[in-house]
């Protein structure tokens, strides 16, 4: 009788799963040609006759290989991406908005920094949890076998949901403006361009820099432990 | 000429109406199918598993390692909640289609 195993194995040599993985799909291929080649020699076959028809279930085994690594291959990518860099993100993005939300009910007041005739507002307080936001987004990404550059995403993951916020605000309010036909003041060039800064650096950049520097710490961190990375996602 | 829409659709629909009555590994599911429908629906080992593996990450199916009697490890399949739950508008629809099929048919040959 054939080795199958042996068989199969060569066949789907460059099968794009992991080591394990590969194994198991291996295996179980393996297995089907082998009931298939037995219950062909069971209805009278010669060896021969059996394997011929056994091995003509897969006219091309390069096709099987690609379409086995596409089935296989599309559940793990969305399940990874979903751990390595959305549900960090979220989570991020969801903390530091509700610990915000908690400063500003409980009259935290923001501090006002002028830059010429600009003035930019700082909260504080929230400014110094961002750290921490984002190393909890970080340290969710690497654990869940996220390469450095997904870490990085989902540590920052509030201030780029913001600045597409922010981004968005203007063009959006230019569309209003342009189906109502009421001229909006605040869509001017200056005015847009005196509140990308204001609000850039007091919403975007510092808060950015501050979930970035926890999102670096815990990279650091677990540079030295030597986490398992994944190059895949990132 | 059949699309591969509806040929993916009756392939699925088969699989999970199998796996309905009983767990099984792949050759048996294959072979089931084809005594079943009295040879009209044949998988190679070429279109079963690929169809299998995404049906498993679309969690309608489960498989598993099982050795049997005679020492042989098997990967068994079976239907999950979420495929129980596919499984039932799936039989209506295509009930609804041979019926509107075989509607056609008649009038075509009246």
């Amino acid at each position: 009788m054939p080795d199958w195993q042996e068989f199969v194995r060569r066949r789907l040599y460059g099968l794009a799963l992991e080591a394990g993985e590969k194994d198991e799909v291996h295996e179980e291929l393996a297995a089907h040609l082998e009931e298939s080649y037995e219950a062909l020699q069971k209805e009278g076959l010669p060896e021969k006759d059996a394997t011929h028809r056994t091995l003509a279930q897969v006219a091309n085994w390069r096709d099987l290989q690609r379409k086995i690594s596409i089935a296989r291959r599309r559940g793990h990518l969305m399940q990874k991406r979903m751990h390595q860099l959305w549900i960090p993100g979220f989570l991020t993005l969801t903390l530091s908005m509700v610990f915000l939300m908690w400063l500003q009910k409980f009259g935290s007041r923001p501090r006002i920094v002028w830059s010429g005739s600009i003035a930019i507002l700082f909260y504080v307080p929230w400014l110094l949890s961002l750290p921490f936001f984002g190393a909890l987004g970080a340290y969710l990404s690497t654990r869940a076998g996220g390469s450095r550059g997904a870490a990085l995403f989902s540590s920052a993951f509030p201030v780029l949901a913001l600045t597409t916020a922010f981004l968005l605000m203007f063009p959006i309010g230019m569309i209003i403006e342009w189906v109502t036909g009421n001229r909006v003041d605040y869509v001017h060039f200056s005015f847009v361009a005196t509140a990308l800064l204001k609000e850039g650096i007091g919403w975007l950049v510092v808060p950015g820099a501050a979930l970035l520097a926890g999102g670096l710490l815990v990279q650091l961190f677990f540079s030295h432990q030597s986490l398992p990375q994944n190059p895949v996602i990132g | 000429m059949i699309g591969s829409g509806i040929k993916r659709g009756t392939a699925e629909l088969a699989v999970l109406s199998v796996l309905q009555d009983a767990p099984l590994h792949g050759y048996e599911l294959a072979r089931r199918i084809e005594q079943q429908t009295n040879g009209a629906l044949r998988f190679t080992l070429a279109a079963l598993y690929p169809m299998l593996y995404r049906m498993e990450q679309q969690r309608w199916i489960r498989g598993t390692w099982e050795t049997s009697a005679n020492g042989r490890r098997r990967r068994c399949y079976r239907l999950t909640p979420a495929g129980k739950k596919k499984l039932s508008p799936l039989q209506r629809e295509w009930a609804e289609l041979f019926r509107a099929l075989q509607r056609l048919t008649k009038v075509a040959h009246a």
